[in-house]
Order: C-alpha cells, then sequence, then structure tokens
C-alpha cells in the first residue's frame, strides 16, 4: 500500500511538472566552407616556414645588424639555389608561391559565398553574400603570408626601380 | 580514392599505416643524407647547421604535402559549416 502511495505521488508530481517551452530556432541553412579549417591551418604552417625563416634572417642582418655566419649563410644559399640549373626556380616558388597557396587554402577555409534570388515582391535581383568566420589561426595565417608576398613585391620592385636608375 | 596513410595531430602527421611509415622513413633517410651530405661539404659547425636547418624545412614541407593528401579522414565532412 505504501509503495501505491509513493508511485501516485510521484506521477502526480510528474503530471504537474512545469515543461519549459522551447521554441527551437535552427539556421536557416547550413553554410559550408569549401576546405577544413584545422587541416588548412596545418598545412598553411608548413607553407610559410621556409619563407619566414628566410625572412628572419634577413630582418636579422640588415635590419637589426647581427652579422653571424648564420645569417649571411642563408643569401649565400639563396643565391646558390639561383646559380644551379635545373632548380634555379626554386627560390621564387619558395618565398611567393607558396604564401600564396597559404592565403588560398586558409581564405577557402573561412569563407562562404552564396548568390541568391532576392525576394521577387521588392527588386528581383539577386544578392552575392560573402560570409567569413573568425578562426585566428587561419587569418592569421593569411595575414602572415600576405605581409611576407608583399615584402617580396615590394623588394622586386625596389630592385628593378635602383636598376634602371 | 580514399587512403588513410597519415594521421594529423596539430601540425604534425603521423602515420598510422605501412605506406605512411614507408614514407616517414624515406624522408627520414634522406634528412640524414642531406646531414651527411652538407656535413662533408662545410667547413665549421654552424656552416652545417644553416644548411641542414633550410634542407630539413624543406623536406617537412614535401612530407606534409604528401600526409595532407594521404591522411585518414574523419567521419564527419571534411568541410566546415560557416
Amino acid at each position: 500500500m505504501v509503495i501505491m502511495k509513493e508511485q501516485d505521488e510521484f506521477l502526480k508530481q510528474m503530471e504537474n511538472l512545469q515543461v519549459p517551452d522551447i521554441s527551437p530556432e535552427h539556421p536557416e541553412k547550413v553554410k559550408m566552407a569549401i576546405m577544413n579549417a584545422d587541416r588548412s591551418a596545418a598545412l598553411g604552417v608548413w607553407l610559410i616556414v621556409v619563407p619566414s625563416y628566410f625572412l628572419l634572417c634577413v630582418f636579422m642582418y640588415y635590419f637589426f645588424h647581427i652579422h653571424t655566419g648564420w645569417f649571411g649563410s642563408m643569401f649565400k644559399m639563396m643565391e646558390g639555389l639561383e646559380r644551379t640549373p635545373y632548380i634555379d626556380f626554386l627560390g621564387p616558388i619558395i618565398l611567393v608561391v607558396l604564401p600564396i597557396i597559404c592565403i588560398i587554402i586558409n581564405a577557402l577555409a573561412i569563407t562562404h559565398v552564396q548568390v541568391k534570388k532576392q525576394n521577387p515582391a521588392q527588386s528581383g535581383g539577386r544578392e552575392f553574400s560573402i560570409t567569413i568566420k573568425v578562426k585566428l589561426w587561419n587569418i592569421l595565417l593569411i595575414l602572415i603570408s600576405l605581409a611576407i608576398v608583399f615584402t617580396f613585391i615590394a623588394y622586386v620592385m625596389t630592385e628593378n626601380i635602383s636598376i634602371q636608375n | 580514392m580514399k587512403l588513410n596513410w597519415f594521421t594529423r595531430k596539430g601540425i604534425i602527421y603521423w602515420p598510422v599505416s605501412i605506406a605512411g611509415w614507408l614514407i616517414w622513413l624515406i624522408a627520414l633517410a634522406y634528412a640524414v643524407y642531406t646531414f651527411i651530405d652538407i656535413d662533408g661539404r662545410s667547413h665549421s659547425v654552424s656552416d652545417t647547421l644553416i644548411n641542414f636547418v633550410f634542407n630539413l624545412l624543406l623536406i617537412g614541407l614535401a612530407y606534409t604535402i604528401i600526409a595532407y593528401f594521404t591522411e585518414a579522414k574523419k567521419a564527419t565532412a571534411d568541410t566546415d559549416q560557416v
């Protein structure tokens, strides 16, 4: 009898429970990036590590005037690459092309591009929307890569101008 | 083609199959060969290290590119939600 009474009380309590009003709000659309952000960041680090190492040597040598053999030898190596047949193309690829690839894969990992039709009741035109996901590592890699590319472009431009003069 | 040769932990790819281990061993052997070759031609310890670090980074880059395209895919899609 006691057990039955307890069960009744329990059932009553359960019936009188106030159920929270849940109104599920799903996103209108799942926006998928073209590439995986973590994988792109992992590859991106390896793509910019060599140009970053080279730039570090340059800054240490010319801007901080640390004239050790370590930093000076890096330039000799890059010059050696340019002079060696069959691998003379490696220098520009390492210093410019790899950071550009890093920018592309990381940009594809955090952006979503969509072209959709506007409401026909309005103008009826098309709408182009770009969504960018805030992923710290991907954005940081893009910025570092941009800095590397612009540094080398600036170097090539100033070098050409000084040669012409 | 689905290849499961490597798995990623952070920015390092680790081999998980025979093919993966073979590539890892080839990369390691080439790094050792490069070190011995550079050491034979250089005149000081720093000269060896300067040239070897550059080559090691390039070997690491080539290894990572191979591993990137042959890594084990997760059950979820390869893309992220934005």
